[in-house]
């Protein structure tokens, strides 16, 4: 008995250690300075709700927040799209070159972003796409394709044989078996795949870094990074800021828990 | 089989037909993942200064010599090392332990705390580095808050020469742990349950359990673990970047941060051969530890 409310006790602790620093920077957010310095953990008197107005206006917030938005659908989208191609041409044909072609398109997890975002800034800035949201929108589906195509090539191989023989005996050609009978019936991991280059997407920090020198077209991340280093001391604000990025993580976490978790650990285990 | 009537209806296409479906990923992936990597191996043997084309000449191997007789480097280097005990062992046994113990008690009701536990993991590096940053503000962060009031003398944490490199070793151990234990909790739920009834029966105490049947039983998801952990310890960069930026001084000075202020210093081409030399350790040791932990058990 004492044994498991040890274990108990140290699920609690581990959970509340995790929690804790999220919570203690939303409650900062609705503190004034001074209440802050006077005592960090105490309730403020009443909820300062215009810091958010100034994060949100001053801060650019407003177009962090929007140009995240925009880029992430921007690659869910087409990543998912296109990842179901070619996962369902490996999957679902023999062809010349199937091997060699796989085997390329995974090279993009074996590379970190590190070595390629150099030559991409000068790639990008010859194709005068520089400072704007192409240049983080292209990039991002490119680095989607070598999971995406491993997982739905996985996805479309699992599918039972019998099913598509039926409905290519019913008169299907291969562009319905795949629209109409493999991507239905892949939904769940389709719906976990696309939740991971969500994510994938919203937190991506170097290469906005490098590519977007233009406030105009930062992203969340970059943005925080430049609101941290030009209101150090506005502790209020800044947490705020902060509120702002994970509160939308943390909502999309609490509805989808359970397939980000499968997909997040499994993806680790495939990688 | 059905095999041969399969493949004859996959006939009914033409040959052409799986490269169609291929071409708007192939297309998309070679200009901006193959050709920068194409690139990026070009550019490592040239001088470029990445403003003008002329300066990219062939020098061989030079950018890497001089990376290497760069004591910068090797600071940076030896920095990534230290941050492996803290983002890859540390996070692995605060995993380990209480997935073991939740298990081997078979505790209900441990699921709720997978949601919480996991929650870091999924934030981005920068919001887990300025989060941190204020809470370990030496004047009027929560933690020193808390830690003079219990009467403790903390140090300044990030701001100081030698707390800070442990200090974002600590924030990249938090960042981890939930995410270890969810995949140990899930390798541990696939382990046969007879091999532990067959321990019980030889009279193996919790301890022996541990050993016998679930550290073996979890070797494919340690490797796992610890090889992700060590790839984000080697190639940290979102997190030191929004916490120190690599100081104070050069005492927080990695890899991912070096390569990028040698960019900003009209050093294209230096800076692409020290992202490469970033990428083959990252590469060579994670392949190791795979090897080490993974494949022993086939």
């Amino acid at each position: 008995m004492i044994k498991r409310g040890l274990a108990y006790t140290f699920l609690v602790v581990g959970c509340l250690i995790a929690i804790i620093p999220f919570l203690i920077t939303t409650l900062a957010s609705l503190k004034t300075m001074p209440e802050i310095v006077q005592n960090v953990l105490a309730l403020p008197e009443s909820p300062n709700w215009g810091t958010y107005r100034e994060a949100w206006t001053q801060g650019r917030f407003s177009r962090f927040f929007f140009n995240s938005t925009v880029v992430a659908i921007a690659v869910v989208i087409p990543s998912v799209l296109f990842s179901a191609m070619t996962g369902y041409a490996f999957a679902r044909f023999r062809f010349r070159g199937s091997n060699a072609l796989f085997a390329y398109l995974l090279i993009g997890l074996v590379v970190p972003l590190q070595a390629m975002v150099v030559p991409l800034f000068y790639l990008l800035r010859e194709v005068n796409l520089l400072d704007s949201l192409w240049a983080l929108i292209l990039p991002q589906i490119a680095l989607s394709m070598s999971f995406g195509t491993l997982l739905m090539r996985q996805a479309f191989a699992s599918v039972p044989k019998d099913i598509v023989e039926a409905s290519v005996l019913d008169g299907a050609n291969s562009w319905q078996v795949l629209w109409q009978v493999m991507f239905p019936l892949s939904r769940p991991l389709i719906g976990t795949l696309g939740l991971l280059f969500f994510i994938w997407t919203w937190n991506e920090f170097l290469l906005p870094l490098v590519v977007n020198i233009d406030p105009t077209y930062h992203t969340l991340p970059v943005g925080i990074l430049y609101f941290q280093q030009r209101w150090t001391s506005n502790m209020p604000l800044i947490a705020a800021g902060a509120t702002i990025i994970f509160l939308p993580l943390i909502l999309i976490f609490l509805i989808f828990q359970k397939q980000l978790i499968r997909g997040l650990t499994e993806g680790a285990l495939k990688g | 089989m059905a095999g041969s009537s399969s493949s004859r209806q996959r006939r009914t296409g033409p040959w052409w037909e799986p490269y169609l479906y291929l071409l708007p990923g192939l297309i998309v992936f070679t200009l901006f993942v193959a050709l920068p990597v194409i690139a990026a191996i070009g550019l490592s043997t040239t001088g470029w200064n990445g403003v003008s084309w002329d300066t990219a000449t062939f020098v061989g191997a030079d950018n890497f010599v001089r990376a290497f007789e760069e004591p910068r480097f090797w600071t940076a280097l030896w920095h990534n090392l230290i941050l492996i005990p803290y983002f890859v062992i540390l996070p692995t046994i605060l995993g380990l332990a209480p997935a073991a113990l939740v298990h081997q008690m078979k505790l209900r009701g441990a699921g709720i705390f997978q949601a919480g536990l996991f929650l870091p993991y999924i934030m981005p590096g920068v919001l887990i580095g300025v989060v941190w940053r204020w809470m370990l503000n030496p004047v009027f962060g929560p933690v020193n808050t808390v830690l003079k009031d219990w009467g403790f003398d903390p140090p300044t944490w990030l701001a100081d020469f030698s707390w800070a490199l442990p200090t974002i070793g600590f924030i990249g151990a938090w960042a981890a742990y939930g995410f270890c234990y969810v995949v140990f909790v899930a390798g541990i739920q696939k382990i046969p349950t007879d091999l532990y009834d067959a321990a019980r029966l030889d009279g193996a105490n919790g301890w022996q359990e541990f050993m016998t049947v679930t550290l073996p039983g979890l070797r494919r998801e340690i490797a796992v673990v610890l090889s992700v952990n060590l790839i984000n310890a080697l190639r940290a960069f979102d997190v030191v970047k929004a916490t120190t930026d690599g100081g104070p001084g050069d005492s927080t000075s990695v890899l991912a941060l070096f390569m990028m202020n040698t960019l900003d210093s009209n050093q294209a081409g230096y800076a692409i051969s020290i992202a490469i030399v970033l990428s083959v350790v990252t590469l060579v040791l994670s392949l190791a530890m795979l090897k080490l932990f993974g494949d022993a058990d086939d």
